[in-house]
C-alpha cells in the first residue's frame, strides 16, 4: 500500500473527527444547552478538537470502520465495518444540514407571522404601482449607469487584450523568463476575479472617494482579469496548426501572433466583449447600491425614505434595462458567430 | 556531389517521452521528388520538420546547404526558414481572410514587422503573389475568402503561400491525405511541375505507394522512427512493403 494513499486517509479521518467534534460541541451542544459558547475558541476546545482528529484517526486504523478506512482497505472491510463507515458518512450530511439550518437562523415563523405577511404585502403592493413621475430622473440615472459600465469596458479592453495573449500557455511557455510571467498573470487574474466587484468599489472609494469613479475603477480592474481569462483560454483553445504554417515562413514572432492567432480569436473576443459590457451593466446597478453613482444610488436614497413606489419605478426599470442589453448582447454575439 | 539537406544520426525524443527518429540518416539532393513514406506516427512529420527546424533535433546534425543548422536560434533560424517552403495536409490557410492576403503571409520574413502589422504590402510583393496564384491556376481567385474554396484549391493555395518565400525546398506533409483522389493528382501534378519546371527540391511524405511510384524520384521509408528503405519506388517489392508497413499490411491502390 503506497504512503501517499496511507496518508490521504489518515488526513480523511482526521479532518472528519475534526469536523463532527467542532459540528457537536458548537451547534448541537449549544442548542441543547439553550446557549451557545462565546465568540472565541479556547485552547482547550482546540486541542479537544485535535484530540477528536487524533481519535478518530486511530480508531479508523485500529478497527477499520471509517470512511479513511474504506480508502484504504475497501475491498477486505467485513459488513459491519462498511456499516459503521457509511453511517458515519450519512451522520457527517445530516449535522451538516442541521448546522446550515441553525446559522441562517431560518424560521418559518417569522416567514409567516402577520405582521411580516402585513409589511410584505405593503411593500409589494407598492411596487405593483410605480411611481411614474420619476421616470425621467431615473432614465437619466440609468443612463449614467450604462455610460460606467461601458466605460468600465472600453478602458479595460486593452490591458485585457495584452494580458489575453501574456496569459496564454501555448504562447508563453517556450521559455522559461516568460513561462514565469505567465504565472505571475495567472495567479493576478486568479485573484482578481475571485475578489467581488463591489468589494473592490469599498476598496477604491476609499482611494478616490464615494462615487460613480469608485464604481468605474472596480468593475474595470474586475473587467480586465475577467476579460483576460476568457480571451486567455480562447488564445490556449485555437488551432496550433495555422501558427505552426506562419512559422514555418521564418516570420518574427510578432508576425506569428498577428497572422497565426490573432484572425482565429478575433470574433469571439469581440464576443466575448460585448458580453463583457452587458454583465457590467448589471454589476454597476449592484455598485450604485453602495454609492457608486446611477440608478442604485438612486434606489438606494428611496428606499432609505422609504419611498417604496419610487423603489418599485427603479426596479422596473433596472429590470428592463437588463432584459433588453441581454436580448441585444444575445443577438450581436448570434451573429458574430 | 554534397547533398543540398543532410540529416545525420537525426534523433528526436519529445518531452513525454516518445522517441519519434532514431539515428536517422537522409541525405536530400539539390532537384529530386523525395517521398517519406511509413505508417502514421512512424517519423515521417517529425523528419519534415526537423529540415526547417520547427523541430530541434535532440541528437545530431542537420546540414542545408553545408551550413549546420542543428541548433540555429532567433534571427538565424528564422532565415533559414524563409528558403523552405512548407505546405501541410490541413492546408493552415486562415479562411476568413482573402485567397491574396493568405499568399503574402509567406512573405513576411522579408517585411519589417511594423509594416506586416498594418497589413501594407507593397505593390511588387502583390505583383509577385498574384504571379504565384497563376503558377497554381488560381490568380483569378485572389479576392475570395479561403472558406469558400475546394479543398483542392485551398492546398493550391498554401502552394502559393510557400512559393512566396522563394524556397529552394519545398516540405510537403501528406499534402493530398485530405483530399479526393483526383483533386490530389492535380495538386501532386503543381508539385511535379514546380520540381521539374523551376528545380525546385521537393521533399514529400505520402500515404499511398502508387503515387509515391508516379510522382517521386527517390524514396525513404520509415518505420518506428528508423529508417529501413531507402532507393528507388520500383524497388518497394511486396516483401519489402510488408517490413515497412508491418506483415498484416496490404497495398491499397490510388489510381
Amino acid at each position: 500500500m503506497s504512503l501517499a494513499l496511507r496518508i490521504r486517509a489518515l488526513l480523511a479521518d482526521a479532518l472528519l473527527g475534526a469536523y463532527i467534534g467542532a459540528v457537536v460541541y458548537r451547534i448541537v451542544w449549544g442548542q441543547i444547552l439553550g446557549g451557545s459558547p462565546p465568540g472565541e475558541v479556547t485552547l482547550a476546545e482546540w486541542l479537544g478538537y485535535a484530540g477528536c482528529a487524533g481519535g478518530f484517526a486511530l480508531v479508523g486504523q485500529l478497527a477499520r470502520c471509517t470512511p479513511g478506512a474504506w480508502l484504504l482497505w475497501r475491498e477486505s472491510m467485513r459488513p459491519w465495518q462498511r456499516a459503521v463507515a457509511q453511517h458515519v458518512v450519512w451522520a457527517t450530511v445530516v449535522l451538516t444540514i442541521w448546522t446550515g439550518w441553525s446559522v441562517a437562523r431560518v424560521s418559518p415563523v417569522e416567514f409567516f407571522s402577520s405582521k411580516g405577511l402585513e409589511s410584505a404585502a405593503r411593500l409589494f403592493g407598492a411596487l405593483l404601482r410605480p411611481e411614474l413621475s420619476i421616470l425621467d430622473a431615473a432614465l437619466l440615472a440609468m443612463l449614467q449607469t450604462i455610460y460606467i459600465a461601458l466605460m468600465a469596458t472600453v478602458l479595460g479592453l486593452p490591458p485585457a487584450l495584452l494580458l489575453g495573449f501574456l496569459a496564454a500557455r501555448n504562447l508563453m511557455r517556450a521559455h522559461p523568463v516568460t513561462f514565469a510571467l505567465y504565472a505571475v498573470l495567472r495567479v493576478w487574474i486568479n485573484f482578481v476575479r475571485s475578489v467581488e466587484p463591489l468589494i473592490w468599489a469599498v476598496i477604491f472609494s476609499v482611494w478616490v472617494g464615494i462615487g460613480p469613479f469608485a464604481g468605474m475603477l472596480a468593475m474595470l480592474l474586475h473587467t480586465v482579469a475577467a476579460l483576460a481569462k476568457l480571451y486567455s483560454e480562447q488564445v490556449e483553445s485555437i488551432d496550433p496548426g495555422l501558427v505552426e504554417a506562419v512559422e514555418s515562413t521564418g516570420a518574427h514572432p510578432i508576425q506569428v501572433v498577428f497572422y497565426g492567432v490573432v484572425p482565429q480569436v478575433l470574433l469571439p473576443f469581440l464576443a466575448f466583449t460585448i458580453y463583457r459590457w452587458d454583465s457590467n451593466v448589471r454589476m454597476a446597478t449592484v455598485i450604485g447600491l453602495v454609492g457608486g453613482g446611477g440608478i442604485g444610488t438612486l434606489l438606494m436614497q428611496y428606499q432609505g425614505l422609504a419611498r417604496w413606489q419610487e423603489v418599485g419605478m427603479i426596479v422596473l426599470l433596472i429590470a428592463a434595462v437588463v432584459w433588453v442589453m441581454d436580448y441585444l448582447s444575445a443577438r450581436i454575439r448570434e451573429m458574430l458567430s | 556531389m554534397r547533398a543540398q539537406i543532410e540529416l545525420l544520426g537525426v534523433t528526436k525524443r519529445y518531452p513525454n517521452g516518445v522517441e519519434a527518429l532514431r539515428s536517422v540518416t537522409v541525405r536530400v539532393y539539390r532537384g529530386e521528388f523525395l517521398a517519406i513514406i511509413g505508417l502514421s506516427g512512424s517519423g515521417k512529420s517529425t523528419l519534415l520538420r526537423c529540415i526547417n527546424r520547427l523541430v530541434e533535433p535532440t541528437e545530431g546534425r542537420v546540414y542545408f546547404e553545408e551550413e549546420d543548422v542543428t541548433h540555429l536560434r532567433g534571427e538565424a533560424l528564422r532565415r533559414h526558414r524563409q528558403r523552405i517552403g512548407m505546405v501541410f495536409q490541413q492546408f493552415n490557410l486562415i479562411e476568413r481572410r482573402s485567397v491574396l492576403e493568405n499568399v503574402l503571409v509567406g512573405a513576411l520574413g522579408r517585411v519589417p514587422v511594423w509594416r506586416s502589422l498594418l497589413g501594407n504590402f507593397s505593390a511588387e510583393l502583390v505583383q509577385e503573389a498574384l504571379h504565384n496564384l497563376e503558377i497554381v491556376g488560381l490568380a483569378e481567385k485572389a479576392a475570395e475568402p479561403v472558406r469558400a474554396l475546394s479543398g483542392g484549391q485551398k492546398q493550391r493555395v498554401a502552394i502559393a503561400r510557400a512559393l512566396m518565400q522563394r524556397p529552394q525546398v519545398l516540405l510537403a506533409d501528406e499534402p493530398v491525405a485530405s483530399l479526393d483522389p483526383a483533386t490530389a493528382h492535380s495538386v501532386l501534378r503543381y508539385l511535379e511541375q514546380l520540381n521539374r519546371e523551376h528545380g525546385l527540391t521537393i521533399v514529400c511524405s505520402l500515404h499511398f505507394l502508387s503515387l509515391v511510384r508516379r510522382y517521386a524520384s527517390r524514396v525513404v521509408a520509415l518505420r518506428s522512427g528508423e529508417l529501413v528503405f531507402e532507393g528507388a519506388a520500383e524497388e518497394i517489392t511486396p516483401e519489402r512493403f510488408r517490413h515497412i508497413y508491418g506483415e498484416e499490411a496490404e497495398e491499397v491502390e490510388l489510381r
